[in-house]
């Protein structure tokens, strides 16, 4: 069972990201908040600071000032090991193109975060199991990615997020490498996922998917949170 | 756009990519140091002799002349005489008795120079400064002892005695004088008060002769320089080939050792610019496929690969033959001083055959994958540019998830078998510093107990030695002074052992020159000589001999020698052959198997044994104090190791030349792979991977090539040694006792293998320090 620390997993307040000195923020003075057991879409065209928000609740990336606060932590002050800690137990992270480790089987992808985070080894591999059962890919278990199809391969790598119960999942236009039908597939997937209780945030280009998944809709607009029913092309 | 424009355009510069540009620089820098330096030893290594002779315009002969028979002019005159290519002096000589630190330290031969240049005879001030005024002198490099070295140092004062006033002279610089011609050298003006009172005066002439490569046309060349001087002027005449012996001996000797180093050195820069280079192409290969597919030609992108690493190559090469030139002059030093010649420089053609050597080793390791990209399609191109080929080392992963490892050690150990060419130019890179250090440490032991073999260090700590006239005839010492030094001897604490040794020349029948023969007055069993086979005499009738000695003689260990003292013709059953490496034939047995050599005239010392636990400095100092300042004799500790530390100095200077350039070759290919696996460096950091985690299995790596590696190293390094070392003592004409070439037990060994491991991750910790600090976002982004 996970212990939800705070009400809110995500909190935003005045964070604002800069990558480089002189060029236009990435993210301008964002505040937000995601609550627990919700799924909230982050829209907006190329370039609105979609991936960097991301990043920064991901503790892949820091903010150039405000605070970013995820799963009851404190997280834009933290070191480089100390975030690498709140990934492994707090966050799962789908990315578009997957990021799998092409040279490990499945089981292996799926084990990974679990023995970076120092699971026991039976406790991981039992989990491992029951996630790729779940996921309806147990089949594939000693096979490379390289053999998967894109459906399989993004299956992999959500109960590779899942592996450590993290409180967060975020999910990196997780349906913008597959065909219309397997993502509708890995969308349903997320839906009954949110619905056992996993807060989930959604990057996505895709309105339809938003609508269809998500509670909420988060809108950028060249770094800037906009009201959802704000006109923006995308 | 025109043809170079595209190229440009396409190449993005030489400051474009900065870190490759660095790198590739870097290790260009690294290898153009080492084949200088490699180069120059080489070239310091063939006939250092005779290099250094015409350097520093070496005299043929040293005349002495008594200048009450010969004017100035008359002297002058011979600068002119037949076969005379160059004069320089005269230089007033003086032979004196000195002392240092209230100890007697021999007769110096002392010439007045106002400068250590000149058309003949240049001297090379190795440290310190030449005379500038009253009681200065400058001393032969040869007795340098200091700083800890027990001999004087610069500063050291040494006093003149049997001169009125006691003189003393500081020592104020050490330079060498490439055919011995003085011990010490002083200004002119000083020469007056150093002369003994009753001692006749000399001048020194020295002579470059258009012929002198023979003893005959030596004395020739004297002849002839005789003759355009009034009789009885030349007293003496010393020639520039017992010097060339000498140091072409000692030359011989170094040679394997430094030519193994050079040609480590040199293969090892090849190896790792091949690698280097390569890589940096291959890994442009998607760049290069992109811009095919707009336009560029084959031509155009062979040219733009060869440009991209043309310029950081170049900048590399230039600055690394300065660094190899800078870096030579210690290493140059020491082998200067283990060849016994003044100095050495890097000869003009290796400074420019390295760097030019390493360029068109560039561009033939460039060409090779340019004209491959040059080829390949656009998409070929752009596929060839992506990470390791699908399936390589997969099963090796999956081995590694099995075992009860730590998933980054898991991750890192198998890591190497993506990239198998890669993997092995790690582990040869590593395998040849390994096997440098763990050679150079076995060196230095077989070296060590060379030296101890030859000077008896271990068993023989102390020598009692005439260093003063005695009282008796031709100042020998009377049986009193003889019975007198034993008494003290016996009566020292701390003596064990002691036994005189008595040194002769002998005949041997079948050999045609003379033999030395070293007969003891005692129990010599305790010696500790070192056997190369056989045993020591233990009985009259017995002896034992050197390597020279048998193949002087043609006998064998177990063979019968037929001595003739000189009083009396005896036979002698050899029963051992010893280790003392010398040209010269030497036999060694009792005064009763050699009679007629045990005499007062031919005493050559005490070998003095201690107790365990005496200290030799302070037994020596006793014992001298207990002699006293009358007595003939001294305590001295065994002489003869200035050779063994110059070169063990050089030797751990080249090993750890070579153990670094190995690391920076490790540090390259794992910067390599660290490149390619950036986007799999951040996936991991996403999924929770700790920079100590990144860290550590960065560095696992390196660590099956380094175990491989170092399991190669260990028995190449013992071949070399036993070679190197057989080579060496061939060279000093002598075999080796089978304890100098086994200097590895299995566990030294094992441990010394562990030298591959420490060059690969000293090599991979900055590279893996990088990619643990490394964002993960950027990491990602890096795709």
């Amino acid at each position: 069972m996970r212990q939800h620390i705070a009400d809110d997993v995500i909190r935003f307040d005045g964070v604002t990201k800069i990558y480089q000195a002189g060029t236009p923020a990435a993210l301008a003075d964002v505040t937000l908040t995601v609550a627990a057991g919700e799924v909230a879409a982050v829209m907006g065209p190329s370039g609105s600071g979609k991936s960097t928000l991301l990043n920064l609740v991901a503790g892949l990336d820091k903010p150039t000032s405000g605070t970013v606060t995820v799963a009851g932590l404190r997280i834009d002050t933290l070191g480089e090991s100390a975030l690498a800690r709140f990934r492994a137990r707090h966050v799962g992270i789908i990315f578009q193109f997957f990021n799998l480790l092409d040279d490990l089987t499945v089981a292996d992808n799926v084990l990974l975060p679990a023995q970076l985070a120092g699971a026991s080894r039976r406790a991981a591999r039992a989990r491992a199991a029951e996630l790729l059962d779940r996921l309806g890919i147990a089949d594939h278990r000693d096979h490379y990615p390289a053999r998967l199809s894109g459906g399989q391969r993004q299956r992999v790598a959500i109960a590779r997020a899942l592996v450590n119960s993290p409180e967060l999942l975020l999910a990196d236009e997780p349906t913008g490498a597959l065909d219309t039908a397997t993502g509708q597939e890995i969308g349903r997937l997320l839906r009954e996922l949110n619905a056992a209780g996993q807060t989930l945030v959604l990057v996505t280009h895709d309105p339809a998917l938003a609508q269809r998944y998500a509670a909420r809709t988060l809108r950028l607009v060249d770094g800037h949170l906009v009201p959802a029913n704000a006109a923006v092309l995308t | 756009m025109s043809w170079g424009g595209s190229v440009r355009t396409a190449s993005g510069g030489p400051f474009r990519h900065k870190v490759q540009a660095f790198v590739l620089g870097m290790v260009l820098l690294v290898s153009t140091a080492s084949a200088t330096l490699g180069l120059a030893l080489l070239a310091a290594s063939n006939g250092p002799f005779d290099h250094a002779f015409d350097a520093q315009r070496g005299a043929h002969v040293a005349v002495t002349v008594n200048p009450a028979r010969a004017t100035p002019a008359e002297l002058a005159a011979t600068s002119h005489a037949a076969g005379v290519t160059a004069a320089a002096g005269p230089f007033t000589e003086a032979t004196v008795q000195t002392q240092f630190g209230g100890q007697p330290f021999g007769q110096l031969t002392l010439a007045g120079r106002s400068a250590p240049g000149g058309p003949v005879d240049d001297l090379v001030l190795n440290s310190g400064h030449w005379p500038d005024g009253p009681g200065q002198v400058v001393l032969d490099d040869n007795f340098n002892g200091g700083p800890g070295g027990g001999g004087p140092g610069l500063g050291s004062v040494l006093a003149v005695t049997g001169v009125a006033g006691k003189p003393s002279l500081t020592v104020v610089g050490f330079a060498n004088s490439i055919t011995n011609t003085a011990d010490g050298w002083v200004a002119p003006a000083e020469m007056t008060a150093l002369r003994a009172p009753g001692t006749a005066p000399a001048l020194q002439m020295l002579y470059r002769f258009a012929s002198a490569g023979s003893d005959a046309q030596i004395r020739a060349d004297v002849a002839a320089i005789a003759k355009v001087l009034p009789a009885g002027s030349v007293a003496g005449a010393d020639s520039w080939l017992s010097a060339q012996t000498q140091a072409d001996g000692n030359g011989a000797i170094m040679e394997p050792f430094v030519v193994a180093f050079a040609l480590i050195g040199l293969a090892m820069a090849v190896l790792i610019v091949g690698n280097v280079v390569s890589g940096a192409v291959i890994a442009g290969y998607h760049r290069i496929g992109v811009l095919k597919s707009i336009g560029l030609t084959p031509a155009q992108v062979v040219v733009v690969y060869l440009s991209r690493i043309g310029w950081p190559a170049l900048a590399g090469c230039v600055l690394g033959v300065v660094a190899g030139n800078v870096l030579a002059v210690p290493v140059l030093h020491q082998s200067a001083g283990a060849y016994g010649v003044g100095s050495q420089q890097v000869p003009l053609w290796a400074s420019v055959a390295a760097p030019l050597g390493m360029l068109a080793l560039t561009v033939l390791a460039a060409l090779g994958p340019a004209i491959r990209a040059g080829r390949l399609s656009a998409v070929e191109a752009i596929a060839a540019g992506r990470a390791p080929r699908t399936g390589r080392g997969y099963a090796v992963h999956r081995l590694a998830a099995t075992l009860r490892l730590p998933r980054p050690v898991g991750l890192g150990l198998a890591a190497p078998f993506a990239r198998p060419a890669r993997t092995l130019v790690t582990l040869a890179a590593v395998a040849f510093g390994a096997t440098a250090v763990i050679f150079a440490i076995g060196l230095h032991s077989s070296l060590a107990r060379a030296q101890a073999g030859q000077r008896l260090s271990a068993t023989v700590p102390v020598q009692v030695q005439q260093q003063a006239p005695g009282a008796g005839p031709n100042q020998l010492p009377t049986a009193a002074q003889f019975a007198a030094m034993t008494a003290a001897l016996r009566a020292q604490p701390g003596t064990a052992h002691d036994v005189s040794v008595y040194e002769a020349q002998v005949k041997v029948a079948g050999a045609t020159e003379n033999v030395n023969a070293y007969a003891f007055g005692g129990d010599s069993s305790w010696t500790g000589y070192s056997l190369i086979s056989g045993s020591w005499p233990q009985a009259t009738g017995e002896v034992a001999v050197n390597t020279a000695f048998l193949n002087a003689t043609g006998l064998a260990v177990g063979g019968t020698a037929t001595v003739n003292t000189g009083t009396a013709q005896v036979t002698a059953r050899i029963t051992g052959e010893v280790f003392q490496p010398s040209g010269e034939p030497r036999i060694y047995g009792s005064a009763q198997t050699l009679p007629g050599v045990a005499t007062s005239q031919n005493f050559w010392q005490v070998d003095v044994g201690l107790r365990p636990g005496t200290s030799p400095a302070a037994y020596m100092s006793g014992l001298n104090s207990a002699l006293g300042g009358s007595s003939p004799f001294l305590a001295v500790g065994p002489d003869g190791g200035q050779f063994y530390t110059i070169a063990s100095e050089l030797i751990g200077l080249l090993s750890l030349m070579v153990a670094i350039a190995a690391g920076l070759g490790v540090l390259n290919t794992v910067l390599m792979t660290t490149r390619d696996r950036v986007h799999d460096l951040g996936v991991f950091k996403s999924l929770g991977m700790r920079p100590g985690q990144v860290l550590t299995m960065v560095v696992c790596w390196v660590v099956v090539p380094a175990v491989l590696a170092g399991a190669i190293a260990a028995p190449v390094a013992v071949a070399l040694n036993t070679a190197t070392v057989h080579a060496m003592a061939g060279t000093a004409h002598t075999g080796v006792p089978a304890s100098f070439t086994q200097v590895f037990g299995p566990l030294r060994l094992a441990v010394l293998a562990l030298a591959a491991l420490v060059i690969a991750v000293a090599g991979a910790l900055l590279p893996a320090s990088w990619a643990a600090r490394a964002r993960p976002a950027v990491a990602l982004r890096a795709e």
